[in-house]
């Protein structure tokens, strides 16, 4: 023990650096996995502070009474998106969370004082509570009034054609005194969703803003705290809370919908539960017709002549029941068969019209036929192109529709039939067989009222009475059930009362909405069924033997267990636990810079190997002297581990401390320099003791690993030249007593490179047999590639010399080459093909060809280094620049250390830097907008702007832009802005406008089935965010809580990093109650870039339009991805801090070992300065070689690792590789002062 | 011993002492020699030998006293004008070879014309004529690692002379080698020197080896006490 003391004292040089150095690695790692433990710390202080103590909230998408929930404890709570504006100022906020709360929402953070919020004010205002986000925002204080604009509720959906879309009626405005401002912590920073950013938060209290939206006692979330969660069972639901109602009639009892549509999941369940109790039922479907007309034909042209304006139409089943006896006691045999003879002629009529389209389409098929060979044929030619996407695309289009009308064709040749009461069939003068035509709306694709006519065949004429003259069949009509008179209805859609006549106002008088019409049920849902339902009114009698009263009870029953809560939109989510498993983070900070720190730990390692080996060499004399007394070598090399583990433990023990200081240093930097990639500063430093002890482990691991591969060597050389002080073992090492090892080790590594050969045969079998010569010579040169590495690695395969390498070299090019043709031979195996898919997938990843790519040149860089090292040419002549780089020879094992470590570290620094994107990105959009409220209107007609309540001259300007909308599911931003972890994203509908700008190919897939829908997703936000495989389907659930498989195609830096893109029709039909578009991308001509925003938010300022430049979006995404490049930059600098470092360590112990000859050289008339120069020369020679092959492997791997060529960031990479020179270039000109001024004369001394 | 005043001296060193701290190592040493000489310097262990070279060779300096060579006073040169005058009037052989490992042989001959970039086809011309005298032209590329002590110390002779300096200094040449070795050393030493016709100083312990020189200087404790010559 005293022993080692004195060798630590005597040595402490040494000793102190390899303590450094293995400081330096655990703080580096350690200090990497505390930044990862903070992230996520602070994420989960942020989810705890912005919960409080809410464990769970149930929320629905509609507003529900809390008695129905049996459970203690719940507080109840209104939830809105909305927007808000102050009174006083132009100051606006969007996108602000609105809550209607109690004071036992507040209680849930109870080191919180409960904020003023009183219903009962004096005030004419109602009082509201905001945050200090929001408030800065408005720039508003305590007493200042501000308008807030929330959704108003809806019972008809809007976008069904009886649903309200007025503008000033879908949003309800509160003007609102502001009673008190809180911080933005605890309650404050209330958030459903998990982000780090700031919300903006307004508290009104729930029973005001219950009266303003016009809600008894609704409320759509309830919050608990208890650990026992509000479970679907608690949920009691009754047919007000499912927005159904049931009138009871003698005989019967009618199931409708507030709704107008009864939703398909209740009218499935209905229909299940009548069926299981036997209960005759009568589902029925009304639908209103703009206009009926007799069509009289003549020469086959189709002359209309009278029209009954606005009526009812009643789609039932006409076969059966009620209406089926009142058709047989009312039509004449002469009817039937007149209708059968009339609808043979119609029969014909559709066979000779399908021909026709037979003929088109077939005429069609040939044109795509020639199409599709011409665009085979010119494949090569036009590549991948855009001009050759846009004839794809056009083809792609003609398929469909071609497809379209084959479908069509192979429909079955039915006659539509219709059924008109006495009143209409008299007013329209037909008779059974005549032809009838049914205009009607219907809402397209951009919510807009189209008219569509269908035709029918009269089948016959019923009078106004049983069936045919029950109201109570037919649902009330917004606007117009109510009115006295038809010129007096108010409906949502389009109405003309011009068109009313007197005998219309007559037949309203006595007959009210009785219909009119009546066609078959499977007809009528053919023709009207949309997203919101297919029934409107479902008929139940009792069946035989029981009274109604019991039938309806066991309806009731039955129908309300069957309802799942989930399947109507009542969602029960842990907000708790949920949210502290996102705060685990979307990317794994600790791992990030832990990789990063990778290289770091590797140039540590170097390092210390060096150092230590630095160590050893001087004390060469001491082991040649324990060689000579009779040391084992054994003993000796145990020696030295022991002294390698206490100071690796004393270097790991500071670098603990160490790992602290350097974690405070990168959260400054997150929170300073690199604050884009977490976008707020709120990190705060976590220490987890198994972070210091992993960091401590890995790098004692690593560093002794390096020690004893350094002190393994010992004995290599003979006890004579170490006593003699010589350390460079290359001249009199003595020869290995592990031949046989090495011809092991030799026949493994042929045989492992045979296989290796083979595997390649396996996988590239085609460019054998296809002749892609530029591939084989690839694979040739991998092949090379690999014995080179292996040499490098030093793996003694076989004794090599300079003159027989290219000859080895050579043979295994051969022998290799054969592998390979062998492996390819062998692709008759049946896992052939599953090796060949699985490793092109992985080769077809840029990091694959990066890596290739910078691994080959780096090796043959070094390759070159060590063979220029090793085999130099003697001159007669001989110039003092070859004479200093000649020095770098003399100790070849620390140079090529030297040139190793630099080198990589200006790889990673080069291939990373070329990453950064230094050029302002540019968007094929100029601005890109969201609104807080559904936009219900076509931003780009005249119409739309107009509801929206532009100004003509507005409208004006807006006519030049163009204006894409996108439907929008909330969730959570996948984006790398966002650090929680995503589990619910946000999912965009794509209207098809938008896919004949983008290239989103499969969203334009009409035949897709419906066990998948195709999406479009950014590959680095699924990737690295959400942490899925693009190539897998990703699972998200529809309205109704079933599973939707997203096929997802990637596109990469666009402006949809933040959400997953399906088309509007999947989006409407998988969630069918979200409405209105919230998401905008805007084309403006550059003259009216200026106006245009403007316009636009100043117009639809209560839906909480916020318009931002794409640009700029697209640059907040790229600052995350250059932050996270200057993060990894910063850590390669460190890297190369080391290299140089380790560098002048060589430079000054190669001065040290080198005194008897720079004392020699002084002696014969080297000047001071000359040796300075020489030496300087020496180790700037090695740095630039360090540097020049990893700037060359580097930027080679980055070019061609990338589809397109990178545009390399010059000057970012230029200024950081001259700063590296720089540093270098002074950390070497200090070591070789330093050096040369202790005195060499010394050494010269014979005595 | 020759009268110093009579004959105009090549090498002329006059009240030479030098310290070290406190002690003094060098006492007021006198001596000249004239072209041609040869000398050999011995004594014990720390008597002052090697200072007493590397003083004449101006690679220490004196602390009282002046060395003339040629009648210049190297100390009174600029560093780099001190640098040339060693270059080019002066020749080191020392005890450990100090070769540059990582050089041939003939490059390592060639160094000292680097010094002053006088590197050119006729000093390569030279080194490979001194390689040849002292034997070593079938190893003319092989590395120092490659020689035996004698062949290296032969390379060391063959750098010293390869500028044709006026003084060749020796600070124990055969220390390290065997005696036939170094006998064979001695020889070669002398025959370049008749050739040169320089002063040829060697500092050594071997008595024998000395009284071989014309003459001889025997240094105890810093002071010459005795100065022999053979030569009438």
């Amino acid at each position: 023990m005293r022993s080692l003391w004195i060798t630590f004292r005597y040595y402490w040089q040494i000793h102190l650096t390899v303590v450094l150095c293995t400081a330096v690695a655990t703080g580096v790692l350690a200090g990497a996995l505390i930044v990862g433990d903070s992230m996520r710390g602070s994420l989960r202080n942020i989810t705890l502070e912005r919960l409080g103590s809410i464990q769970q909230v149930l929320i629905a998408e509609h507003f529900f009474s809390p008695e129905i929930v049996d459970h203690q404890n719940s507080v109840p709570a209104i939830i809105l998106n909305g927007s808000v504006s102050a009174v006083d100022s132009d100051s606006r906020a969007s996108k602000v969370n609105i809550y209607g709360v109690t004071d036992g929402f507040f209680d849930f953070w109870v080191e919180d004082e409960i904020p003023t919020l009183d219903s009962q004010t004096q005030s004419p205002f109602p009082q509201v509570v905001i945050n200090a986000s929001l408030q800065e925002e408005l720039n508003a204080s305590i007493g200042d009034s501000i308008l807030v604009s929330l959704p108003q509720s809806y019972e008809i959906h809007p976008e069904f054609l009886l649903g309200e879309r007025d503008a000033t009626e879908s949003i309800k405005r509160m003007r609102l005194v502001i009673s008190d401002i809180i911080p933005t912590e605890n309650a404050g920073r209330f958030s459903l969703h998990a982000s780090q950013s700031l919300p903006m938060n307004a508290y009104i209290a729930l029973p005001e803003l219950q009266k303003a939206l016009m809600q008894s006692d609704g409320v759509n979330a309830l919050f608990t705290s208890d650990e026992n969660p509000i479970s679907h069972n608690d949920i009691k639901l009754s047919f007000d809370e499912l927005g159904l109602y049931l009138s009871e009639h003698d005989d019967y009892f009618d199931l409708q919908s507030d709704n107008f549509l009864i939703k398909p999941v209740l009218s499935e369940a209905a229909l299940t539960v009548a069926s299981e109790n036997n209960i005759p039922i009568l589902p029925t479907l009304t639908y209103l017709a703009n206009s009926i007309v007799a069509e009289k034909t003549s020469d086959e042209q189709s002359v209309i002549s009278k029209s009954i304006p606005y009526s009812t139409i009643l789609a039932l089943p006409v076969e059966e029941g009620l209406f089926e006896t009142l058709f047989s006691s009312n039509t004449t045999e002469i009817d039937q068969n007149t209708y059968q003879e009339k609808e043979l002629l119609e029969q014909l009529r559709i066979v000779k019209e399908k021909e026709k389209k037979a003929e088109k389409v077939s005429i069609d098929t040939d044109k795509l036929s020639e199409e599709l060979d011409k665009l085979n044929s010119r494949f090569k030619e036009y590549g991948h192109t855009y001009e050759f996407r846009e004839r794809y695309d056009t083809v792609k289009r003609t398929y469909a529709d071609i497809k379209k009308r084959l479908s069509e064709l192979k429909e079955p040749i039915d006659v539509h039939e219709i059924y008109l009461n006495e009143w209409a069939a008299d007013d329209l003068a037909v008779r059974v067989g005549d032809r009838i035509a049914v205009k009607y709306f219907s809402i397209d694709s951009n919510d807009a009222y189209i008219t569509e006519t269908t035709h029918f065949l009269l089948k016959g004429i019923v009078p106004i009475e049983s069936i045919a003259a029950d109201t109570e069949l037919i649902p009330d009509f917004p606007g117009v059930s109510a009115s006295n008179d038809i010129y007096d209805w108010d409906p949502p859609f389009p109405f003309d009362n011009g068109l009313i006549r007197p005998k219309d106002e007559v037949y309203w008088d006595d007959y009210k909405s009785t219909p009119k019409a009546f066609i078959p049920l499977a007809l009528g849902k053919k023709l009207w069924k949309n997203r919101f339902g297919d029934l409107t009114t479902i008929r139940m009698e009792s069946p035989p033997g029981k009274d109604i009263k019991a039938t309806k009870e066991l309806f009731v029953s039955a129908f309300l267990k069957s309802i799942h809560p989930e399947q109507i939109g009542f969602k029960s989510i842990a907000l708790r636990s949920e949210g502290l498993k996102s705060s685990k983070g979307s990317s794994d900070f600790g791992m990030l810079f832990s990789s990063m720190s990778g290289f770091i730990i590797i140039a540590v390692a170097l390092l210390v190997g060096m150092v230590f080996r630095l160590g050893v060499e001087q004390r060469s004399r001491e082991v040649g002297i324990l060689q000579a007394v009779g040391y084992p070598v054994a003993n000796i090399r145990s020696r030295f581990l022991y002294e390698g583990v206490i100071i690796t433990c004393i270097g790991s023990v500071l670098g603990c401390l160490l790992a602290v200081g350097y974690a405070q240093l990168m959260i400054y930097g997150l929170k300073t320099w690199w604050l884009p990639a977490i976008g707020t500063p709120f990190l705060q430093i976590h220490i987890s003791i198994w972070s210091l002890l992993i960091g401590a482990f890995i790098s004692f691991v690593v560093v002794m690993f390096s020690i004893y591969r350094t002190v393994g060597r010992l004995g290599k050389m003979s006890t004579v030249s170490l006593l003699a002080g010589k350390t460079d073992s290359g001249d009199t090492a003595i020869p290995s007593k592990h031949s046989k090892k090495r011809i092991i080790g030799k026949k493994l590594t042929l045989v492992l490179l045979g296989l290796i050969a083979i595997f390649i045969g396996i996988v590239e079998r085609g460019v054998i047999f296809t002749g892609d010569w530029l591939s084989l010579i690839m694979i040739l040169f991998i092949g090379a590639l690999l014995i080179i590495l292996i040499r490098l690695l030093q793996i003694k395969v076989a004794e090599y010399s300079l003159a027989n390498f290219s000859k080895n070299l050579m043979s295994h090019v051969i022998v290799y080459s054969i592998c390979a043709f062998l492996g390819s031979l062998l692709n008759i195996l049946p896992f052939s093909s599953k090796v060949t898919e699985a490793f092109n997938d992985f080769a077809n990843q840029p990091v694959f060809a990066f890596f290739l790519i910078t691994l080959t040149v780096l090796s043959i860089g070094w390759y070159y280094f060590d063979k220029w090292l090793k085999y130099q040419s003697f001159s007669s002549q001989l110039s003092r620049i070859r004479f200093a780089l000649k020095n770098t020879a003399r100790q070849p094992a620390r140079s090529k250390t030297c040139v190793l470590t630099i080198s990589l570290a200006c790889c990673i620094i080069v291939a990373v830097g070329a990453n950064r994107q230094d050029t302002a990105p540019v968007s094929d959009y100029t601005y890109i907008a969201e609104s807080a409220l559904p936009l219900h209107h076509d931003l780009n007609s005249s119409d739309g702007r107009f509801e929206l309540g532009f100004s003509d001259e507005d409208a004006e300007v807006l006519s030049k832009s163009v204006i894409y909308p996108f439907r929008v599911l909330p969730g959570e931003d996948v984006s790398c802005l966002n650090l929680y972890k995503p589990e619910k994203p946000q999912i965009l509908g794509a209207p098809d406008t938008i896919l004949a700008v983008e290239e989103w190919d499969n969203l334009a897939d009409l035949e897709h089935t419906h066990t998948y829908i195709p999406a479009v997703g950014d590959e680095n936000s699924l990737r690295w965010i959400l942490h899925h495989n693009p190539k897998d389907d990703f699972v998200i659930h529809d309205e109704a809580g079933n599973n939707l498989h997203l096929r997802i195609d990637t596109i990469s830096n666009s402006l949809f990093q933040s959400q997953l893109i399906i088309s509007e029709s999947d989006f409407k039909n998988a969630f069918p109650s979200q409405n209105g578009y919230q998401f905008f991308l805007i084309k403006t001509p550059a003259i009216l870039q200026e106006q245009t925003p403007q316009i636009l938010e100043k117009t639809l300022e209560d839906y909480g339009f916020d318009v931002s430049s794409a640009s700029q979006r697209l640059a907040n995404f790229r600052s995350v991805q250059n932050t996270y490049i200057s993060t990894f930059q910063s850590l390669g600098g460190l890297g190369v801090l080391l290299g140089t470092f380790g560098l002048a360590l060589v430079l000054v112990r190669n001065i040290m070992e080198r005194r008897g000859e720079l004392a020699t050289l002084r002696a014969i008339g080297f000047k001071r300065e000359l040796l300075y120069r020489m030496l300087f020369l020496e180790s700037s020679f090695l740095l630039f070689v360090g540097m020049f092959i990893g700037v060359v492997a580097g930027l080679l791997g980055a070019i061609f690792s990338q589809d397109s060529s990178p545009s390399l960031p010059w000057s970012s990479m230029i200024i950081t590789l001259f700063l590296i020179f720089g540093f270098g270039i002074i950390a070497n000109a200090i070591a070789v002062f330093f050096s040369l001024r202790l005195p060499l004369l010394t050494s010269l001394k014979s005595e | 011993m020759k009268d110093t005043e009579e004959i105009p001296k090549q090498l002329l060193v006059t009240n030479l002492s030098k310290h070290f701290g406190s002690l003094q190592v060098l006492k007021d040493v006198s001596f000249g020699f004239e072209k041609g000489s040869s000398v050999a310097i011995t004594g014990p262990s720390g008597s002052g030998k090697s200072t007493l070279l590397h003083v004449i060779g101006a690679l220490e300096e004196p602390t009282s006293g002046s060395v003339e060579i040629n009648g210049t006073d190297p100390f009174s040169l600029s560093e780099p004008d001190l640098a040339k005058f060693r270059n080019d009037v002066i020749g080191f052989v020392f005890q450990d070879h100090h070769l540059l490992p990582q050089y041939s042989i003939l490059e390592n001959v060639l160094i000292p014309t680097l010094a002053f970039n006088n590197n050119n086809p006729d000093t390569s011309e030279e080194a490979e004529r001194l390689i040849l005298r002292v034997g070593l032209i079938d190893r003319i590329l092989h590395r120092p690692a490659e020689l035996s002590g004698g062949e290296r110390q032969r390379v060391a002779i063959a750098r010293a002379l390869i500028n044709r300096p006026s003084i060749i200094l020796c600070d124990e040449p055969t220390g390290n080698l065997d005696t036939n070795t170094a006998t064979a050393i001695v020889d070669l030493l002398f025959e370049l020197h008749y050739v040169l016709k320089n002063i040829l100083i060697v500092v050594t312990h071997n008595l024998e080896l000395a009284s071989r020189f014309e003459n001889r200087l025997d240094l105890r404790d810093g002071v010459c006490s005795e100065i022999t010559t053979d030569k009438p």
